[in-house]
């Protein structure tokens, strides 16, 4: 008799079915392989952070030690002079009690000639106005030093109309007017050329009144330093603060 | 007979020769797979012996069961109810136990058992 049994479909599915059991137990035998590996690794990463904490901890203490030692130089006599030392020469520069030099921009602003007759005279000249509308966009610009015709421009600077002249620093200045700038020239020139008051002078004035006006951005531009005083009568410091 | 059992240890043999083994992820796929496939090969031995066995019927119906299986396990994951494959898996199961015992019975009264 004939096996029923020999049916070449049902030999090739049983075989489909070992390969399959086989397969199923690969990836359970090495799932359960893979575990106390991952946990091994994770181990070791946990040992190195630790070596790692320790030397950091080994460099933190040598730091600690170097800042202590540091701090009592700075506490020396000497430390405490070079420190003043330095912060007056901050605040002399912050305040414009010296002269500097660097990038930025000349503007040169001079009276309009030809004047037509019948047109308002006052047109065509420069006035006080005019020159704080440019120092005020030069630090809008982020001018750090300016002058006019060589008078430092500093926190107590007024700028004022006096008659034909213009008063700087209690100083009268005649026209044409220089104002130099230290800083950076290309952003210097932007600023007063597309500033609402100043720009005017560059465009529209100069062309309709003939004004000698200019802005020329350099590599070295020089600042006087301020030579008024400072003689503060009303004002007295507010409260203690470190500089 | 021997054949099948031939069958089967050389395709258990070449699986753990090649090392071929899923994603992790994938291993209850495998699992039902492997108890669709089960419940296949036991209707096949079973309508062998009852002399109803044709290659299309046993093909498609291998084929179906298997596609079937991994369809519900995937759904169950989708919808978040993994534990949907247990219905396969009971399915199976059974149909499995339901075939082997039939088999059994035929294969006694060949032998004259009873």
């Amino acid at each position: 008799m004939k096996n029923p049994l020999r049916q070449p479909a049902l030999v090739v599915v049983i075989g489909i079915l070992g390969f399959m059991l086989a397969m199923a137990f690969n990836t359970t035998t090495r799932l359960q392989g893979a575990q106390p590996e991952r946990a091994s690794d994770l181990a070791s990463v946990v040992q190195d952070m630790e070596a790692q904490r320790d030397s950091l901890e080994i460099r933190l203490a040598g730091l600690r030690d170097e800042v202590t030692a540091l701090e009592e130089i700075a506490a020396t006599e000497q430390g405490i002079r070079d420190s003043f030392t330095q912060q007056i020469e901050v605040a002399r520069l912050a305040a414009g009690l010296t002269g500097v030099k660097g990038p930025g921009v000349s503007v040169v602003l001079g009276d309009g000639s030809d004047v037509i007759p019948g047109t308002d005279p006052n047109l065509y000249l420069i006035h006080d106005s005019d020159i704080a509308a440019v120092v005020n966009a030069l630090f809008v610009g982020g001018a750090e030093a300016v002058d006019v015709n060589g008078e430092r421009v500093v926190a107590t600077t007024p700028i004022r109309c006096a008659g034909s002249t213009v008063l700087v620093n209690a100083r009268r200045l005649g026209g044409p007017y220089t104002v130099n700038a230290v800083g950076d020239s290309d952003a210097l020139y932007e600023s007063v050329v597309d500033d609402p008051a100043a720009g005017l002078l560059f465009e529209a004035y100069r062309t309709q009144f003939g004004l000698d006006v200019s802005v020329t951005r350099l590599d070295e531009v020089e600042v006087s330093a301020y030579r008024g005083s400072f003689r503060p009568t009303y004002a007295v410091q507010a409260e203690e603060e470190d500089v | 007979m021997g054949v099948l059992v031939l069958a089967l240890a050389l395709g258990v043999t070449l699986g753990l020769l090649t090392d071929i083994g899923v994603p992790p992820e994938m291993l209850t796929y495998v699992g039902v797979a492997v108890l669709a496939a089960l419940d296949s090969c036991t209707g096949g031995v079973r309508a062998s012996l009852e002399e109803t066995f044709t290659d299309k019927a046993f093909v498609f119906g291998f084929l179906t069961n298997m596609l079937m299986a991994g369809f519900i396990v995937f759904v169950g994951d989708r919808i978040g109810v993994s534990e949907l494959y247990l219905a396969a898996v009971v399915a199976f199961g059974v149909r499995v136990f339901d075939n082997l015992g039939v088999v059994r019975a035929l294969l006694f009264k060949r032998r004259g058992w009873e």
